[in-house]
């Protein structure tokens, strides 16, 4: 091995100790506030830095021949015991290495806007000491050599994203979405652990036909090369191990029935939306179907399960979106949506493909999310559309660059997001990969696909339009809808009065009255959106990411797609067992699939135009729900969220309080006490016979007398029994009845 | 055996009496001197047992720094003590823990001369029992630590102290009266199948049991004595359904009481599974299995739910606990390598991390004198550090990879799995599914925890004066957190020394006459592979994984064409 894939560990090392620098020395660098800059420059260097050395490391691999590209760099033991063997590894290869590039790219650009976006926030620090953790786990995910490191990287983002949902923890909403966020996705990694146990376990079985593995059967460079040879007899184990592995990306990458979230972790800063759940964290799902395709491959089974969810979830979230006012609930359905869209092709064994989307995706959804947040910026934490309008006379740049962002998601011709969709399409109508029983369902998931790219550029075209077009300048015609999502500093009202009175505080566990006094009154300036308000365009560090994402939205599809270029690097020549066909010969109706997907980007886009040409309509109160029962119902996502929490939140308590009222304290303990008012009952009996009379004393202790004699000379009787042992004890110059090794000789 | 003197480990056990006798002799008003001569001899004995670091062999299954001094020679009673990997740990881990509840013990002023008295004579017999080999002292220190423990939460408790005070005597106490039976039984078995004198040596028994001629004329006792010693074990646990004297003990417990109580006593169950039940009765326990497993899954679930509901921060932790021993339990009767030692593992780390939850929740209580969510709020803002030592605890406790919790509970749940996907004693994969379910609850219950004190606003006047934590407070957390990271970042460090004694352990359990190693056996070995060799020949293989069942029986075309036909679709580009 290169000497030079050791950078591996540095590209961790740098976030990692960007987190540390942050968690430990932070808050003194910020100061009174004026440290800020440095602060940020700090948490924007190591990401910046690690994406350097990526590049570098992607180069040094390119060098290699195609196929050979995989290097392992060993680390430290993890878990070593006899029979299993996780060791610290890393794993160089095109997979992982376009991962950490996306990472580490995309990450440094949204730490730099997020610089300028948290400028006003006071715990500026601990945001980025979350948001450097995020970059190490994600890291860890991709680079690890083994499925538990993935977990530990696949566990951290999801802590990670716990506490940037959570981060204005003031409002218990934020705090609730955050454990809907951690436990939903715990239901995931309990499938995604069941299927590494099984995994283990078929692996385990099969030690001898591994070659030389050491016991690292949950390393990637043991499973690819043997696993295909030996799941091939067990058609229903592979099933088994893929499906349960796709349980856990259904959670990470909200997939139906999973995705509920994902809508409600938008309570997080926007800077987090964009990179956590939106361009990183959301498609490690389909990174891990990447990782591991050469089983997913075998099954058609459970790739046919896998494209129908993908079809499903992406028709079920654009729908939702109609019924979205707050612009980051539109974008993160579209995002659900997309992530539908990359199951689809993973499904249909397209793998390359969906890391493909996976890419342009990061492309412009990161755009739109951060052009996003610079509108939330612009209009004063309003992040209801109902509240916007015109804005392109305001704000240019972000104007711009999210119209760049907005085309490439609807799928316009040359934008990326048109080449990535459009091989996504191509390769669903024209494999039977996914079927069951030979019942195709690539054929359907593709045209549900199509059905959902109209949809697509139809709510995407209506977000756009609703925020820069229209003419009306809505803000200052109706009042504000939502609330806003801004940590609302409640002021501390020193109500001296009220103490609880625990005896003089000896221990000097409170602040003194005067202490209290001396703290800081925190008063936010808060200017709420009224008509008065003029928004104006972000600053630098928050504009210039925007600018680059624009120029990869712009030409990343083609650059990525020309030659092959994506395709031949992660899956060169005879890597895929699978044989599949690029683009379907013949489609109803003699037109190409390129007609088709040209009717559709445009066909949505000019339907949204239509509708919301003129903004909204006055008459309807400024609320689409009210005039349409299908918009109303999509809001609350057809009933699906709160029928799952109430069932999880309502029922799990009543269940909960029953077993602990009921059966806890009734049954279990209930005999518990039982038993003791039984002795005690056999007690007061007990107390009768305590009757002062020294005969019935004497009887009794007779009794016990006795009895302990006998038991005392049974075991006399046995002792003695044994004269033949005593003689070889002697010899061997032991105590004569000496308790060791009696007779074993 | 030879007698021998005294020797470290005597030193280690006893160290913390001697202190306790010098406590007696100052006066009760010197409350100060008080606290610092029972830290001084507590960090004494971890001092010592820090000594163990050096002598102690993690390559050998046998009982090393043994000391034998006769006692009373006609019952085959002794003074035996040794160490081997399953004990090495939990030994380090209870000088560990009580020197911090010692220091954590300094906020108490009530009776502070018995106080700490209490605490230190229950060291020495926590330390007791973990390394006694013979029986009758096992009993005697597993006795005794009932005492101080009982003062502890009937003087120092809270309101309802002396009902949880005598519920946790009583309960355990008779819990443990069938152990005493089983002893007996054991030493008498003993004596007739070696037609010599009775032993309570677990050494020499063991020796008995190894060879096939302790039970060989009563096998329909082995499951009677088998039970007589799980009851005891299952309600130190605690196990469902003998659990409910858990709570109440936690939460009417001082601080210290919780810490030692989790982290160390209920060890004193799981480590006697693994001392008595596995290598005393090979010829029972795989039917036992699925009754232990049943009850551990239970448990996990059980406790689970339960805890979720709790309004009192404490009694959360402590069915918490429930859950979280059921996963020890797990690990431990899944009978595979990778279980026994991941649940060996987990006792260690549910030590440390519900140690260092109650160790938390009592410093707040410390200052509020109250435990009740409804108190509390938005204290992350109030106390930021705290709340993040807290947050690291409590994600260590849900079983974040890159803590300790989730080594443990990983290895545990990979070992039963493996053992259930087998259908190995009876298991099937229900148990871990459901176990795994486990794992998200425990992520229901501390989140929704975490969320009720530290989140939201800090509404309540009396938590709007709170201090963060003192320095010496973090420190002592502190060090509670570097095991956190230590065991989750480099397990090795405590996995190494206990998996040749675990390996021999599982060993005694399955395999049959003949190809069990015995203690006293000092040509076995266990070799890195967990092979059992004598003079460098293989005995026993160490079969540490399952065999798959046969795939798809030959009768069934249909399938296979079946399979066949989806085959034919992978088909190779070149």
């Amino acid at each position: 091995m290169d000497a030079s894939y050791g950078l591996v560990w540095l590209i961790i090392g740098l976030p990692v100790a960007g987190f540390l620098i942050q968690a430990l020395i932070g808050k003194r660098l910020i100061g009174n506030g004026s440290g800020k800059r440095l602060a940020g420059a700090l948490a924007v260097l190591p990401i910046a830095s690690a994406f350097g050395v990526a590049v570098a490391l992607t180069m040094e691999l390119a060098k290699l021949a195609p196929g050979t590209r995989e290097v392992v760099v060993p680390g430290f033991d993890w878990i070593k015991i006899a029979g299993l063997n996780i060791p610290f590894e890393a794993r160089v290869d095109p997979l992982t290495m376009m991962m950490t590039l996306i990472i580490t790219g995309i990450g440094a650009l949204i730490h730099l806007y997020a610089t300028g976006y948290m400028s006003e926030e006071k715990d500026y620090s601990r945001f980025f000491t979350y948001l450097n953790l995020f970059i190490a786990a994600m890291l860890i995910l991709v680079l690890g050599n083994n499925l538990v490191l993935m977990f530990i990287g696949w566990e951290g983002v999801g802590l990670c994203s716990y506490l940037l949902i959570g981060f204005w923890y003031k409002d218990l909403a934020n705090a609730k979405a955050a454990n809907k966020a951690f436990i939903v996705n715990r239901i995931g990694d309990w499938g995604l652990t069941l299927g590494m146990f099984l995994l283990f376990v078929v692996l385990a079985a099969n030690a001898d036909k591994l070659g030389s593995h050491e016991g690292r059967f949950l390393s990637y460079d043991v499973i690819l090369p043997n696993i295909a040879g030996i799941l091939k007899t067990m058609p229903g184990v592979t099933t088994a191990i893929a499906l349960l592995l796709f349980v856990g990306a259904c959670g990470k990458s909200a997939q139906f029935p999973l995705y509920l979230w994902l809508p409600d972790a938008m309570a997080g800063p926007t800077p987090v939306s964009a990179l956590i759940h939106a361009a990183t964290m959301v498609t490690a799902g389909v990174f891990m179907l990447n990782r591991l395709y050469v089983i997913f491959e075998m099954s058609p089974v459970a790739s046919a399960i896998i494209a129908c969810i993908g079809a499903f979830t992406a028709l079920f979230a654009a729908l939702v979106a109609f019924g979205q006012t707050d612009i980051k609930k539109v974008l993160a359905y579209s995002t659900v949506s997309q992530l539908g869209f990359m199951f689809i092709a993973c499904g249909v064994g397209a793998y390359w493909v969906g890391m493909f989307h996976v890419t342009t995706h990061a492309f412009f959804k990161a755009l739109l999310f951060l052009g996003s947040g610079a509108v939330i910026h612009a209009m004063a934490h309003n992040q209801d559309m109902r509240n916007y309008g015109n804005l392109r006379k305001y704000l240019p740049i972000t104007f711009i660059t999210m119209m760049i962002g907005y085309l490439a998601i609807a799928g316009f011709p040359m934008l990326a997001g048109f080449y990535s969709k459009e091989a996504i399409l191509g390769y669903a109508l024209a494999n039977n990969h996914a079927s069951i029983d030979g019942m195709n369902f690539s054929h359907i998931v593709g045209w549900v696909g199509l059905g959902v790219a109209f949809l697509t550029a139809f709510y995407m075209t209506r977000m756009t339009w609703l925020t820069f077009f229209g003419g009306q300048e809505r803000w200052k015609l109706i009042p504000a809808h939502a609330e806003e999502h801004h940590d609302d500093h409640a002021h501390a009202d020193h109500d001296h009065a009220h103490h609880e009175d625990h005896g003089p505080d000896t221990h000097k566990f409170f602040f003194t009255d005067e202490e209290m006094d001396a703290q800081p009154h925190e008063h936010e300036h808060h200017h709420a959106l009224d008509e008065t308000h003029k928004p104006h365009e972000v600053p630098f560090s928050m504009w210039f990411p925007l600018v680059i994402l624009a120029i990869l939205s712009l030409g990343g599809g083609w650059v990525l797609s020309n030659n092959h270029l994506l395709e031949e690097w992660l899956y060169p020549e005879g890597s895929m067992s699978l044989a599949l066909t690029e683009h379907p010969h013949a489609l109803p109706g003699g037109l190409s699939l390129m007609a088709y997907s040209l009717i559709a980007a445009f066909g949505g886009i000019l339907v949204g135009a239509f509708f919301y040409w003129k903004g909204l309509p006055k008459k309807e109160g400024w609320d689409e729900a009210n005039w349409s029962p299908f918009r109303r119902s999509a809001k609350d996502q057809f009933g699906y969220d709160g029928a799952m929490m109430s069932a999880a939140v309502q029922g799990g308590g009543d269940i909960g309080l029953a077993m602990w009222q009921g059966a806890d304290a009734g049954v279990v303990d209930g005999a518990v006490n039982g038993v003791g008012r039984l002795s005690g009952f056999l007690g007061g009996l007990m107390g009768k016979l305590q009757s002062g009379f020294v005969r019935q004393y004497a009887m009794i202790m007779l009794v016990g007398v006795v009895g302990l004699l006998a038991a005392v000379s049974y075991g006399i009787y046995k002792v003695g029994k044994q004269p033949p042992a005593v003689p070889a004890v002697i010899q061997e110059g032991r105590p004569i009845l000496g308790a060791s090794a009696g007779g074993q000789h | 055996m030879q007698p021998t003197g005294l020797g470290l480990l005597s030193l280690i056990v006893f160290t913390p009496l001697m202190g306790a006798l010098l406590l007696m002799l100052i006066p009760k008003e010197q409350e100060k001197l008080h606290r610092y001569a029972a830290l001084g001899v507590s960090v004494l004995t971890f001092a010592f047992s820090l000594m163990l670091l050096k002598e102690f062999n993690g390559q050998t299954f046998h009982f090393q720094m043994e000391e034998f001094i006769p006692w009373i020679k006609p019952l085959g009673i002794h003074y035996h003590l040794g160490m081997d990997g399953i004990s090495y740990w939990l030994v380090l881990l209870t000088t560990f823990l009580t020197a911090i509840s010692i220091w954590f013990s300094f906020y108490v002023s009530k009776r502070v001369k018995l106080y700490f008295i209490c605490l230190l004579i229950l060291e020495t017999a926590m330390l007791g029992v973990f390394v006694s080999l013979d029986m009758i002292l096992f009993y005697t220190f597993f006795e005794a630590s009932l005492v101080p423990m009982w003062l502890l939460i009937g003087i120092w408790g809270g309101e309802r102290r002396t009902y949880a005070g005598t519920k946790f005597f009583i309960y355990t106490f008779a819990g443990s009266i069938f152990m005493l039976i089983g002893i007996i039984a054991l030493a008498n078995l003993y004596g007739q199948a070696t037609n010599g004198p009775i032993s309570f040596s677990i050494v020499d028994i063991q020796a008995a049991v190894a060879n096939g001629s302790l039970w060989a004329k009563a096998m329909t006792l082995q499951p009677w004595i088998f039970w007589s010693f799980a009851i005891a074990f299952l309600v130190k646990c605690p196990a469902f359904p003998f659990h409910t004297w858990l709570p109440d003990a936690h939460v009417e417990a001082p601080t210290a009481g919780s810490i030692i109580l989790a982290g160390v006593l209920l060890k004193m169950g799981t480590y006697g599974f693994l001392r008595f039940c596995l290598p005393l009765f090979p010829d029972t326990i795989a039917s036992q299995v699925p009754i232990i497993m049943t009850l551990a899954v239970i448990g996990i679930i059980y406790g689970a739910i339960v805890a979720a509901v709790q309004p009192d921060w404490k009694k959360l932790v402590a069915y918490s606990s429930v859950a979280h021993m059921g996963f020890v339990l797990l690990g431990i009767f899944s009978l595979t390598h990778t279980g026994l030692l991941g649940g060996s593992l987990q006792q260690l780390n549910h030590g440390i991390s519900t140690g260092a939850l109650f160790l938390l929740i009592g410093l707040v209580y410390e200052r509020r004198h109250t435990r009740m969510f409804k108190n509390f709020g938005g204290l992350k803002a109030q106390m930021p550090i705290y709340s993040a030592i807290f947050l690291i605890v409590m994600l260590s406790s849900v079983g974040l990879p890159g803590t300790n919790g989730f080594i443990g509970e990983f290895m545990a749940m990979m070992g039963a799995f493996e053992a259930a996907y087998a259908g190995a004693y009876g298991l099937n994969l229900g148990f871990i599914v459901v176990a795994g379910f486990g794992v998200v609850l425990a992520a229901v219950y501390l989140l929704y925890m975490f969320q009720q004190v530290f989140y939201g606003k800090n509404d309540n006047p009396d938590n709007r004066r709170l201090k963060d934590i003192k320095p010496w407070e973090m420190a002592m957390c502190g060090l509670l957190l570097v095991f956190v990271f230590w065991g989750g970042l480099y397990p090795k460090t405590f996995l190494q020394p206990m998996e040749a004694s675990i390996g021999a352990v599982r060993m005694m359990a399955i395999n049959p006459v003949g190809q069990r190693p015995a203690w006293n056996e000092k040509g076995q070995e266990i070799d890195a592979d967990m092979n059992l060799v004598a003079d460098g020949v293989v005995i026993a293989p160490a079969k540490l994984h399952f065999p798959l069942k046969p795939p798809v029986e030959e009768n069934q075309p249909e399938v296979q064409v079946k399979a066949r036909f989806s085959q034919d679709q992978v088909i190779a580009r070149r």
